[in-house]
């Protein structure tokens, strides 16, 4: 049962005000060590030099979108067990198919309250003390 | 001239000439946001709560409402081909016209301002709050935007989410 403050988490949106929104809601879920980036490139570098717990992402990001960054994730041979919780729109049901076979953890669908996040977390983590 | 008319809840992206959309507003706040050079542009029309006199509606779930009813417009202009940095937006409405809802225009106002300037959004005609109802026609292709205060009166549905799902999802596969 380990408690949120442990865990460190990488959030990635390409929207400025929803990364805010969701370091918000893991904060007052007790997480402690929130990073977050604008882009799946720049989360795939930053976590690489500095390992995390949990990647939060967005699908629908330009350049490189949510389901090949967790394909970079799961095909790096040092990352590739993160835990990996996938945002998405609410009809994309074919891209949470994808992702599951690529190995997401768990996906939450947008607008999500903080409680629907934490259900999702605790599913991979146990309960978050 | 090809007409597009959206009401609260919808959005709609065009990317060629010869289209105008339109809306009616009241308390909601339209969003004209377009990508100058791409020639992409979209229009959305939402309406959030009000924190206090709608104790169903609290501050961060306004936020967050908003916030997705950005994203789905942003992200449908995207797909035609707009780039995020350089986006631009005329904004309208926020109106404290409906007795009983308070000052629940401003708070839609207040958030689409805020939402621009956190997104680093450039803001170009501006004409939110008032008592007034408005008429806004915009060219997405060209950008340009037409505001007109009107008399009718607007009808509007209770602040209601932009998509259903709060609890996450209900396709199982965990």
């Amino acid at each position: 049962m380990p408690a949120a403050a442990a865990i460190k988490v990488m959030v990635v949106d390409d929207q400025t005000s929803m990364r805010a929104m969701i370091r918000r809601a893991l904060q007052d879920l007790g997480f402690k060590d929130v990073r977050d980036k604008p882009s799946a490139q720049e989360a795939l570098a930053a976590v690489k030099s500095d390992r995390v717990h949990l990647i939060i992402s967005d699908y629908n990001m330009p350049e490189m979108d949510g389901l090949q960054f967790l394909e970079a994730v799961r095909t790096d041979a040092v990352i590739g067990k993160t835990v990996f919780i996938m945002l998405t729109g609410s009809s994309d049901k074919e891209i949470v198919q994808k992702a599951a076979a690529l190995g997401v953890n768990n996906y939450v669908v947008k607008p999500f309250a903080p409680a629907a996040l934490k259900e999702k977390i605790e599913r991979v983590f146990g309960e978050l003390t | 001239m090809r007409r597009l008319a959206i009401v609260q809840g919808e959005h709609a992206v065009v990317a060629e000439p010869g289209v105008v959309v339109s809306t009616l507003l009241g308390s909601c706040v339209a969003a004209c946001l377009f990508d100058p050079v791409a020639r992409v542009g979209g229009m959305n029309h939402f309406l959030l709560g009000e924190p206090g006199a709608d104790q169903r509606v609290g501050a961060s779930e306004m936020a967050r409402y908003g916030v997705h009813a950005m994203e789905l417009l942003i992200n449908a202009m995207m797909q035609k081909g707009a780039v995020r940095g350089r986006l631009m937006a005329h904004l309208y409405g926020g109106a404290n016209i409906v007795s009983g809802l308070g000052s629940i225009g401003s708070s839609n106002a207040d958030f689409a301002r805020r939402f621009m300037e956190t997104e680093g959004i450039a803001v170009g005609h501006t004409d939110l709050g008032g008592t007034s109802a408005r008429k806004i026609e915009f060219l997405p292709h060209e950008g340009r935007s037409r505001c007109v205060k009107v008399t009718d009166r607007v009808p509007e549905r209770p602040p209601v989410p932009v998509h259903a799902p709060a609890s996450g999802g209900d396709l199982e596969l965990f």
